[in-house]
């Protein structure tokens, strides 16, 4: 039992770092923080933790150093003629050469530079660049075309630097269909079959149609950003910039100037602190189970007392059913709210899928309980919450959105305000569209968390749950109380303090994700150390011995911090 | 269309004087379409095929010689790159690798060679490129010469 009171003593006194909402910390030196948390790693691996201190401090300052650049045509044109001259001089060959060279070593000037000067000769010969043709063509007037097989004079016949002879006509059909076919048509080849020369841009220049050449410079633009490693296209629909990303510079999240933001690595949308591996698995399994969650997607459940279809509409999991059923229930386990608090997990949070193991105290209980025994039941538990938070965020979007074109006015109009002096709302609801995503993945995150690191689940399930009930009371804040101020019809004395509480919320909430994505990022690796030792221990007296703990913990937590908006109703039909 | 033709009229013409010039293909224009072509070649010696005499059909494309012709065989032939009901051949010349450089009668070279030496790994008659994979070069070589000899040699008597 020592273990176990040690592992539970640690993760109190981390909650109090994480949430007891200390603001200095936020302000004045974020490294502070980091450097409390992580204070088990002892600064053994220099580098590593410079790198965690640049990302810090580009968190907090929310002017991140970006390790990207985004680029609309023009910067691509315009780089990848810089890159040419750069090669074309260095190298002193045309610029049509240097494109064929940089395309063949995928735009890297400095790989096409070591390539070249370590074997010039072999570089020659694999791209296809001769010196000095390799077949002597007759003195003759007339000369044979290798494609019609045609005799015709000279001035018909044209050829790569190989001088295989073929005529013009025989050429254009030659270049047109290796164009029409797609982008292979940048590596074009001598047509003669045993030959390798390269066919460049000035080549194509001089036979092809305007439009074909048109469709070429377009296949070599595109080349520049899918064919280097540093770049990629934003992959929001129609748009037509790309980012060029510096690796090691921190995270993979990008932002394009579209607004679309993505991972650049793997390019579906933002997963931290969930990593690409596990985003490619899950949204395979998404795909793969989508069949069996259609009735969950469906936007509506029933109400569990009166059945009547409810759909949600607003922020927080705590349902109110319209009159005259008045059923109080909780969205996600459409259990009745009476039996939310302490014993699930807090009042806002209903994470508790692991719950299901406490021995069978309450119905609640036994119904997780046998949800337990079916993976396909595990996997609904988390796909749902995972939706659930999906569709939040997308209504929070659209509340911000609301917020700025229309509400933002009217506020500050009623509260004599100037608009400018609106924006911790705004910067709220930001912040609760970050939250709804990261807290999205989490349960991608929790889905695969292995079952038997017990000390690592409960962990994680605790700071889920502490990272839940803080947005709900963020959520609630933004939403609920913030309705108050618009409804009313003068400026109102406790404009100020909401402006405090919710400009507080906002850091607090912030500074807890922050956290929990590094927590997370890390693989709880906090709990490893402890986890080895609880698992020593026989595995009943360590359940129930860790949980009544936990719970304990979760409580503090709340109290501390629930208090004022505890008790908002939250309404929907 | 003109320009095919026209080349096509050209490969008939060094097909009719060369007659002679390789003993091991046969090429034989339609008497009526000179898009439609048919090809008799020898199999290759110390191979499985050796003895057969195998027909090959050309049915070449407009934008000829741009695009390759394509090519089956009609006589059965048991080889990994040939489907066995169809006589589709899987070669790369015929496929991504055509350069207009390339006439028939280099085509039907090149089949030849792709007798000598089968690729098994990407096979279009599994059976047969199952042997090989597995080294069963024995099992291979006597279902082929089997087939040569059922559909690809004079009947005797």
């Amino acid at each position: 039992m020592e273990s176990d009171d040690d592992m539970v003593d640690d993760s109190v006194s981390m909650e109090d770092d994480f949430y007891s909402g200390d603001y200095s910390d936020y302000y004045d030196d974020p490294n502070d923080n980091d450097n409390d948390y992580c204070s088990d790693d002892d600064g053994d691996y220099g580098l590593l933790e410079d790198d965690d201190d640049d990302d810090q401090d580009a968190l907090v300052s929310r002017r991140p150093q970006l390790g990207y650049t985004v680029l609309n045509e023009a910067d691509i044109k315009q780089r990848q003629e810089d890159d040419i001259s750069k090669v074309s001089t260095v190298l002193s060959i045309s610029r049509f050469d240097a494109t064929i060279l940089l395309r063949h070593y995928n735009w890297s000037v400095s790989k096409v530079h070591d390539e070249w000067f370590a074997d010039e000769e072999g570089v020659r010969q694999s791209v296809g660049l001769l010196e000095r043709p390799v077949v002597q063509l007759s003195n003759a007037r007339e000369l044979t075309c290798g494609i019609c097989f045609e005799s015709l004079p000279r001035d018909y016949i044209t050829s790569a630097a190989c001088d295989h002879p073929f005529c013009r006509a025989c050429w254009g059909g030659y270049i047109s269909s290796t164009i029409n076919d797609g982008p292979g048509c940048l590596s074009l080849r001598c047509p003669d079959p045993s030959c390798n020369a390269a066919v460049g841009q000035d080549m194509i220049d001089k036979l092809a149609t305007c439009e074909e050449k048109e469709k070429y410079s377009r296949y070599l633009l595109r080349s520049y950003i899918e064919d280097n490693r540093k770049t990629k296209w934003c992959p929001a629909l129609g748009c037509e910039f790309a980012v060029d990303f510096t690796v090691g510079s921190g995270n993979f999240d990008v932002s394009c100037l579209c607004s679309y933001s993505f991972c650049w690595n793997c390019t579906e949308e933002p997963h931290r602190p969930v990593d690409c591996n596990t985003v490619a698995k899950w949204i395979l399994k998404n795909g793969a189970e989508s069949e069996n969650m259609n009735w969950i997607l469906a936007n509506s459940k029933p109400c569990p007392k009166c059945k009547r279809p409810i759909e949600k509409n607003q922020g927080c999991m705590h349902m109110t059913c319209t009159p005259p059923c008045k059923f109080e229930f909780c969205w996600l386990c459409l259990g009745g709210w009476a039996e939310h608090g302490e014993r699930t997990g807090g009042f806002y949070a209903c994470n508790r899928y692991e719950a299901a193991k406490q021995e069978g105290v309450y119905d609640e209980a036994e119904r997780r309980r046998e949800m337990a025994k079916n993976s396909l039941e595990k996997y609904t538990h988390y796909y749902e919450r995972w939706a659930s938070n999906q569709l939040s965020r997308q209504k929070a979007l659209s509340d911000l959105n609301q917020m700025q074109t229309v509400q933002l006015e009217k506020l500050s109009d009623l509260q004599c305000t100037p608009e400018s002096q609106l924006k911790f709302i705004t910067e709220a609801w930001l912040q609760i569209v970050e939250c709804r995503r990261v807290l999205k993945w989490t349960y991608a995150y929790g889905y695969y968390l292995p079952e038997d690191e017990h000390a690592k689940r409960q962990f994680f399930e605790y700071l889920q749950g502490e990272a839940e009930f803080g947005l709900e009371r963020l959520h609630q804040c933004a939403e609920k109380e913030l309705n108050k101020f618009l409804s009313g019809d003068g400026p109102s004395k406790e404009f100020d303090d909401f402006r405090s509480k919710l400009a507080g919320l906002t850091s607090v909430t912030k500074n807890y994700f922050e956290n929990l994505v590094r927590a997370l990022e890390n693989g709880l690796s906090d709990v490893d150390s402890q986890a080895a030792a609880a698992c020593s221990k026989t595995t009943s007296s360590k359940n129930t011995g860790a949980t009544s703990k936990g719970r304990g913990g979760k409580g503090k937590g709340g109290s501390k911090t629930g208090g004022s908006s505890r008790n908002v109703d939250d309404t929907s039909n | 269309m003109k320009a095919s033709r026209a080349r096509l009229f050209k490969e008939y013409k060094e097909v009719q004087r060369e007659k002679a010039a390789d003993p091991d293909i046969q090429l034989v224009c339609d008497d009526s379409n000179i898009f439609k072509w048919t090809a008799l070649i020898k199999g290759p010696s110390e191979t499985p095929y050796e003895g057969g005499v195998f027909q090959l059909a050309f049915a070449v494309p407009e934008q000829y010689p741009l695009q390759p012709p394509q090519v089956r065989f009609l006589t059965k032939i048991f080889h990994p790159n040939v489907h066995f009901k169809t006589g589709e051949i899987c070669l790369d010349i015929l496929k991504n690798a055509w350069s207009p450089a390339w006439t028939l009668q280099s085509v039907c070279r090149a089949i030849i060679a792709l007798m000598a030496h089968p690729e098994p790994d990407s096979p279009l008659n599994c059976d047969s490129g199952n042997l090989l994979r597995s080294g069963d070069i024995r099992g291979y070589q006597s279902m082929a010469r089997m087939y040569t000899r059922l559909a690809a040699m004079p009947k005797k008597g």
